[in-house]
Parts: structure tokens; sequence; C-alpha cells
């Protein structure tokens, strides 16, 4: 299990896969594990789940595959942003 | 009609509506991040709201400020006591989602802690009983939300802090003024204890809408 990972809820695991897959725009494996800090292992099962719910689609070209955020995932980021925002004003963290 | 009750009417019914919102906004929150601290919040705002619009109503319908002139009527009384009542217990949800948060389950005992004591012997002293009862709620969410803050601080929490500090003042004018019941300014004291509640209220509609403007990250 990577560094600060225990202390992360499935929900800030899951968000920091998305975000990290937005910024890239088209993500390598590779790139979401160091920026999401989590094993491979459970990086491959947050992105099939995140795959499997529309939030993420995969890209596969030969060998190499890669990850881009959908619409859903732009709007449920959105979302999450707000009730961030709004958990934080009562002294709370997702 | 006094125009002190037509005030008192306006300014609960408006703290009412952003009591509603609130919950609103929690129980849409908790829907995405499932913390018992929301549930919480959004119940007893729920609560709040209700609370709030009742005490409205009764100021509408009486054309008065304060309990002493209820005494003999029976609706009065009832609406009175329900306000208190919901009142109480709102702020009790909200100190106990805060307590569960604080002391991991282990706040069981926090509810009945809170509630003896409680039985109405009349309208006067549970009165004030139930402003001392939210008192020391109000007083320990704001001490739990400054303990939280420390630990997550944000550019939102400063302003719920402020809403929840204004409440807490204004509970303690809605004391004296209970206190001062029989001299003239009583009704006056409340006015005021209602105003700084609707300021407390206008911080959480701030903090609301500043939290849905946010922008991306």
């Amino acid at each position: 299990m990577a560094q600060g990972e225990k202390q992360r809820s499935v929900l800030r695991i899951n968000l920091d896969i998305l975000n990290a897959v937005k910024d890239e725009g088209d993500a390598k494996p590779t790139h979401i594990l160091y920026k999401a800090n989590l094993s491979h292992e459970r990086l491959v099962k947050y992105l099939d789940d995140l795959t499997a719910k529309g939030l993420i689609e995969v890209k596969q070209d030969g060998e190499a595959r890669t990850y881009s955020i959908t619409p859903k995932g732009v709007g449920f980021l959105i979302e999450m942003r707000h009730a961030e925002a709004f958990i934080q004003g009562f002294g709370l963290a997702i | 009609m006094p125009s002190g009750a037509v005030l008192a009417f306006l300014l609960n019914l408006l703290s009412a509506f952003v009591a509603l919102l609130t919950s609103y906004y929690a129980y849409r929150t908790n829907r995405l991040v499932r913390n018992p601290v929301l549930g919480a919040i959004s119940f007893g705002f729920t609560l709040l709201g209700i609370g709030l619009l009742v005490d409205a109503g009764t100021s509408l319908f009486t054309g008065h400020l304060v309990v002493e002139s209820y005494a003999d009527r029976v609706f009065v009384l009832l609406a009175t006591f329900t306000y208190l009542t919901i009142q109480m217990v709102s702020y009790l949800v909200i100190a106990w989602g805060y307590a569960r948060v604080a002391y991991r389950g282990e706040a069981r005992g926090f509810v009945p802690a809170a509630l003896v004591g409680s039985a109405a012997i009349s309208l006067y002293g549970y009165t004030i009983l139930s402003y001392f009862v939210a008192l020391i709620l109000i007083g320990f969410v704001v001490f739990q939300g400054f303990l939280l803050r420390s630990g997550e601080k944000s550019r939102f929490s400063g302003t719920v802090m402020l809403a929840f500090v204004l409440i807490l003042v204004a509970h303690l004018v809605f004391l004296g003024s209970v206190l001062a019941l029989g001299s003239s300014y009583a009704g006056g004291i409340f006015l005021v204890g209602i105003g700084v509640q609707f300021l407390g209220f206008i911080s959480l509609l701030v903090f609301v809408v500043r939290s849905e403007v946010v922008g991306p990250r």
C-alpha cells in the first residue's frame, strides 16, 4: 500500500484519480499511479470501477492504454468541488 | 400590529428560509460524501427552519414579541412550547453530529444527558431552560467547529464559525430578554436577539452561495 493511502477515503482516492486523468488529458496508468499515489494493483481496481461507472473511458492503441475523463466525470468533479467546499465549511474533510 | 412584531416575523421567516436552504445543501452533499455530521446538520437545520416558521407565525398571529403576554392563550402557549422544543432538539441533533465525529461513536450518553431536567414546570421556566440548553449546545458546536477548523482550515469555515458564534450571541440575548421579563425593555432586547440571529443566518447564506459558485480546481 502506498504511503498515505491508508488515511484517504475511497471517495478521496477516486477524486485524486479523476483529477489526475483530467489534468493529463489522455493519461497513461503510470502517470495516474504517480499522481494518485497508489499501488498498481489498487489503481487497476479503482480504474476499472471508474470506467464501469462511466466517469472515465479507456483507449487501447496496440500495447498502449490511456484513460480520459468523460463528460459525466467532469460533471461529477464539479459536483464534488461544491460538496467539498460545503463540507469544509463545517470543518470536515472528504 | 406593532412594528416590532412585524419585524420579528420577517426576520424569523428569512432565517427559516436560510435554515431550510442549508438543510437542503447539507442533504445534497451528504448523498455524495456520506458523513454523519452532514446528516445531523441536515436534520437539525430542517427542525430549526420549522421551529423558526412556527415562531414567525406566532409573532404574526399575536402581534407580540415576548412570552409574558402569551400566558392566557392556549394556542400561543402551545406554539411557544413547540418552537422552544424544536429549537432545543435541532441544536441537540447538530451538537450530537459533531460529538459523534469528535468522540468517535462514544456520544450515546450525550442525548439523555443534555435533556436531563428539561421537563416544563411552567412556560417561563421552560423558556429559560430551553434557551440555556440551546446555549450550551451551540457553545459545544462552536467549540467542536473551532477544533475541527484548526485541523481542516478552509476559506469557507470562517463564515460558518461566524454564523454559529452570532447564533450563540443571539441566544445569550434571548436568555437576557426572558430574564428581563416584566421590564419595559424586554421586548426590545428580544428583538435585538432576533436581529443578531438573523445576521448569523445571513452569514450561513453567504457561505452556501460561496460554496456553490466555487470555481474549478
